[in-house]
C-alpha cells in the first residue's frame, strides 16, 4: 500500500462521537498515533460528547497530549453536533443511547432513531461533501439507515457500519480451530446485521496450503458451534469482563477505516447500503464482502455462490433488518 | 518472544496489550507470546481480555496464557512488564504502600531469578516504581541490574508535549527535555538542556519564575489532574509511554530518552538507587546513562529533594525486608 498521505497539504479532519466512552479510549490513540490513516498523514480530531461528559473528555484530551503523538495536529471538543461535523472528512459514530435495565428493544430503537436523525441532519449541513461515515453505536445497521435517510446530500455509499469485529472474530476462531496461523486464513465473510442474527460464512474461504474451509469444517460444526459462537461472542465478552468489548471493537474500527481509506488486497466485510445484490432490498444497510481501494472506494463482491444453508441464515438476518428499518421509520414519522 | 505482563486485567494493560499484539512495541516482524498474570479474583475478567485479544486477529500474537501463579508466569520469559502493584487505599500511609509493594516485588524478583530467561529485560511500572525496581533487583540477583528499568517516559512525554504546545510545534521537534529522579511528585522536569529543531528554547520558557510557578508543578501534578478529570488514572498515556520506552530500548533510537535505571554513581546519585536519567538506547535492550547534562544552580535543590525521597524510600523498603540488618 502507498505510504503517501491521503491529504498531503493538510490534516485529515476526523470527527469521533461518544468520544469520552470506552471504545473511543482504545480507538483515539490508534487514530492519533498514525495507525489508521497512514504513517505520514496529519490528523485533526473533532470530539463530540454530551454536555455532562465534557469534563471527562478534557481528561481524555490531556492524555492524548501526554502521548506526544507527532501526527496529532489539533484537538477540538464540543457537545454541539454541527460544530463537530464541520468540514470533517471522516465521521466515526461511536456514541449511541445505551440499553438500560428493563428497556424494551422498541425503546432502544426509538431513542437512537432520535440521535441519528439529529446527527444525519448535522452531517448533511456541515460535513465535507466526500465525508466517509462509519456507524458503530448499536443498533449500528439501523442507526446508519436512519442517518442516511436524514443526510440526502451525502452519497449513500459513503455511509457504512461496522462488522469488521465479527469478521475478525470469525477468522480468529477458524485459525484456532484448525491450528493454523491467522495470516493463512482468507475470505471469511460476515453477512447481514451486526446482531445475533449475523451470518459468518466460511464457504468462500481457504487456508493457504491446506485447502477450502468448506472441506475442513463440516456443517454440523458450523451450525452447532462456529456460527453461534461468533453470533454470541459479544455477550460472552460482557459476561467475562462485565463490560462490553472496547479494545477489540476499537481495533476493528481501525481496520475498517484503514482498509476503506487506504485500500487492501484482501476482501473485507463492511455493512453498506445494498444495491440489490443477493436479493437484499436496496438501501438496507447490510454486511457484505467488499473490495476496497485507496481513496475510500469499495465495491460489493458480486456473484458469490450461496447454497441453501447460507441462504437460510441470510434470510433471517435480512428479515430482522427489514423489520428494524420499518420500526425505526414508523417511530420517526 | 515471550512477554509476561502482570496486572494484566487492569486499565493500563487494557491499553497496552493491543499495542504489543499489533507489533508497535517490538516491531512488525517479531511474533510474540503473551503470558498474563493477575490475582485469582481477576481471572474471569482476564479471560475476557484474552478473548478480546483473540478477537483482534493479530497475526503476530502466537499464543496467550492466563495465570494467577507468579512462578508459572515468569517461566522462560524474555520480557517482563510489571504493571501490577498494591494500590493505595484511602487512609494508607506512603510507608504502608512501600512495605506492601516490597513484598510483592520480592516475590516477583525471586520468581524471575528461578524461572525467567537469563537475558530477560524488565520494565517496572507499578508504583512506587523506582523503589519497586530496586527491591526486584535485590532478589532477581542472577541478572545484571542493567536489565531492570522503570518508567519515567510518561513524565518525559508530558514535559515534551507541554513545550511543544507552548511553542506551537510538533512534539518530535522538541529534544532533550528531561525528567530526573523519582516517578512521584518530587520528579524534577528540566528544560535547561532542551532544544528544538529550530534552535534553543526561548528565554521566557526557561525563566525561573515560569518554571517554578507553572512548568514544574503542571508536570509534577499532571497525573492528579488527569484523575480529577477522568475519575480514573492515566491508562492510555501510561501505556503509550510503556510502548515508547520498550520500543526505544529494544529497537534503538537517536533521541536521548528518560528511563529509571540503576545508578552507577552518575550525577552523584548513590549506586543501587533507581533514578530517572537521560539515556542513549542503541538497541537490543541496552542503554547508557548520558553523563554530561548540567542541572544549573536552579535545578540543584529540586534534584536534592527527589534524591532524598528516593534514599528514604529505599531505607523504608530495606528495613521492612531485612529488619535485623542495617543498610
Amino acid at each position: 500500500m502507498s505510504e503517501a498521505p491521503l491529504f498531503s497539504d493538510r490534516p485529515i479532519n476526523v470527527c469521533v462521537t461518544g468520544a469520552a466512552g470506552q471504545i473511543a479510549y482504545s480507538l483515539l490513540p490508534l487514530i492519533a498515533g498514525g495507525k489508521v490513516f497512514g504513517p505520514q498523514q496529519l490528523v485533526s480530531l473533532r470530539l463530540l460528547e454530551i454536555e455532562s461528559a465534557l469534563p471527562v473528555l478534557q481528561g481524555v484530551v490531556m492524555e492524548l497530549e501526554d502521548c506526544a503523538f507527532p501526527l496529532l495536529h489539533s484537538i477540538f471538543t464540543t457537545s454541539d453536533a454541527k460544530e463537530a461535523f464541520r468540514s470533517c472528512d471522516v465521521a466515526v459514530l461511536l456514541g449511541a443511547f445505551p440499553r438500560k435495565q428493563g428497556m424494551e428493544r422498541k425503546d432502544l430503537l426509538e431513542k437512537n432513531a432520535g440521535i441519528f436523525k439529529e446527527q444525519g441532519e448535522a452531517l448533511n449541513s456541515e460535513a465535507d461533501a466526500n465525508v466517509r461515515v462509519i456507524v458503530v453505536g448499536n443498533p449500528a445497521n439501523t442507526n446508519a439507515y436512519i442517518l442516511k435517510h436524514f443526510a440526502p446530500k451525502i452519497p449513500e455509499h459513503n455511509i457504512t457500519a461496522l462488522t469488521r469485529l465479527d469478521q475478525n472474530r470469525a477468522v480468529s476462531l477458524v485459525a484456532r480451530k484448525l491450528g493454523v496461523p491467522l495470516s493463512k486464513v482468507s475470505d471469511v465473510y460476515i453477512w447481514g446485521n451486526h446482531s445475533s442474527t449475523q451470518y459468518p460464512d466460511i464457504f468462500h474461504g481457504s487456508v493457504e496450503g491446506k485447502g477450502k474451509l468448506s472441506d475442513l469444517l463440516d456443517k454440523r460444526y458450523l451450525e452447532e458451534t462456529f456460527i453461534p459462537t461468533i453470533q454470541k461472542r459479544g455477550a460472552a465478552v460482557i459476561a467475562a469482563r462485565k463490560m462490553s468489548s472496547a479494545m477489540s471493537a476499537a481495533n476493528a474500527v481501525a481496520d475498517h477505516l484503514h482498509d476503506w481509506l487506504l485500500g487492501s488486497d484482501r476482501i473485507v466485510s463492511m455493512s453498506v447500503p445494498s444495491d440489490g445484490s443477493y436479493g437484499i432490498e436496496r438501501g438496507t444497510i447490510f454486511s457484505f464482502p467488499v473490495r476496497v481501494s485507496r481513496g475510500g472506494r469499495y465495491e460489493i463482491v458480486k456473484g458469490l455462490e450461496l447454497d441453501e444453508f447460507s441462504k437460510r441464515y441470510i434470510k433471517v438476518t435480512a428479515d430482522e433488518l427489514y423489520s428494524e428499518k420499518a420500526e425505526a421509520l414508523a417511530l420517526l414519522s | 518472544m515471550r512477554v509476561t505482563v502482570t496486572g494484566a486485567a487492569g486499565q493500563i494493560a487494557y491499553c497496552l496489550l493491543p499495542l504489543l499484539a499489533r507489533g508497535d512495541v517490538f516491531g512488525y516482524e517479531q511474533p510474540i507470546e503473551l503470558v498474563l498474570l493477575d490475582i485469582e479474583q481477576a481471572q474471569t475478567s482476564l479471560q475476557g481480555v484474552a478473548m478480546e485479544l483473540e478477537d483482534g486477529a493479530y497475526p503476530l500474537l502466537t499464543a496467550i496464557h492466563c495465570t494467577s501463579d507468579v512462578n508459572k508466569a515468569f517461566v522462560e520469559a524474555d520480557v517482563a512488564i510489571l504493571l501490577g502493584a498494591f494500590p493505595r487505599k484511602l487512609g494508607m500511609e506512603r510507608r504502608d504502600l512501600l512495605v506492601k509493594n516490597a513484598a510483592i516485588f520480592k516475590e516477583q524478583g525471586e520468581a524471575i531469578r528461578k524461572h525467567a530467561k537469563e537475558h530477560i529485560r524488565i520494565l517496572v511500572v507499578g508504583n512506587p516504581a523506582n523503589t519497586n525496581a530496586a527491591v526486584l533487583a535485590q532478589y532477581a540477583s542472577n541478572i545484571d541490574k542493567k536489565q531492570i528499568t522503570a518508567l519515567s517516559r510518561l513524565d518525559q512525554n508530558r514535559a515534551t508535549s507541554f513545550v511543544a504546545k507552548k511553542l506551537k510545534i510538533s512534539p518530535e521537534e522538541v529534544k532533550n527535555v528531561f525528567v530526573w529522579g523519582n516517578h512521584s511528585n518530587t520528579q524534577y522536569p528540566d528544560l535547561f538542556n532542551g532544544v528544538t529543531n529550530r534552535g534553543p528554547l526561548p528565554d521566557w520558557l526557561r525563566d525561573e519564575k515560569f518554571l517554578r510557578d507553572e512548568f514544574i508543578p503542571v508536570i509534577q501534578e499532571r497525573g492528579a489532574a488527569v484523575i480529577k478529570a477522568r475519575k480514573l488514572s492515566s491508562a492510555m498515556s501510561a501505556a503509550n509511554a510503556v510502548k515508547d520506552h520498550l520500543r526505544d530500548w529494544f529497537l534503538g533510537t537517536q533521541d536521548i530518552v528518560n528511563m529509571v535505571v540503576c545508578s552507577d554513581g552518575s550525577y552523584g546519585i548513590k549506586k543501587g538507587i533507581f533514578f530517572s536519567f537521560p539515556c542513549y538506547c542503541p538497541g537490543n535492550g541496552t542503554f547508557e546513562i548520558v553523563p554530561h547534562f548540567p542541572w544549573s544552580s536552579f535545578g540543584e535543590p529540586w534534584i536534592e529533594r527527589t534524591k532524598k525521597e528516593l534514599y528514604e524510600e529505599w531505607e523504608q523498603a530495606f528495613t521492612a525486608l531485612f529488619p535485623k540488618s542495617s543498610l
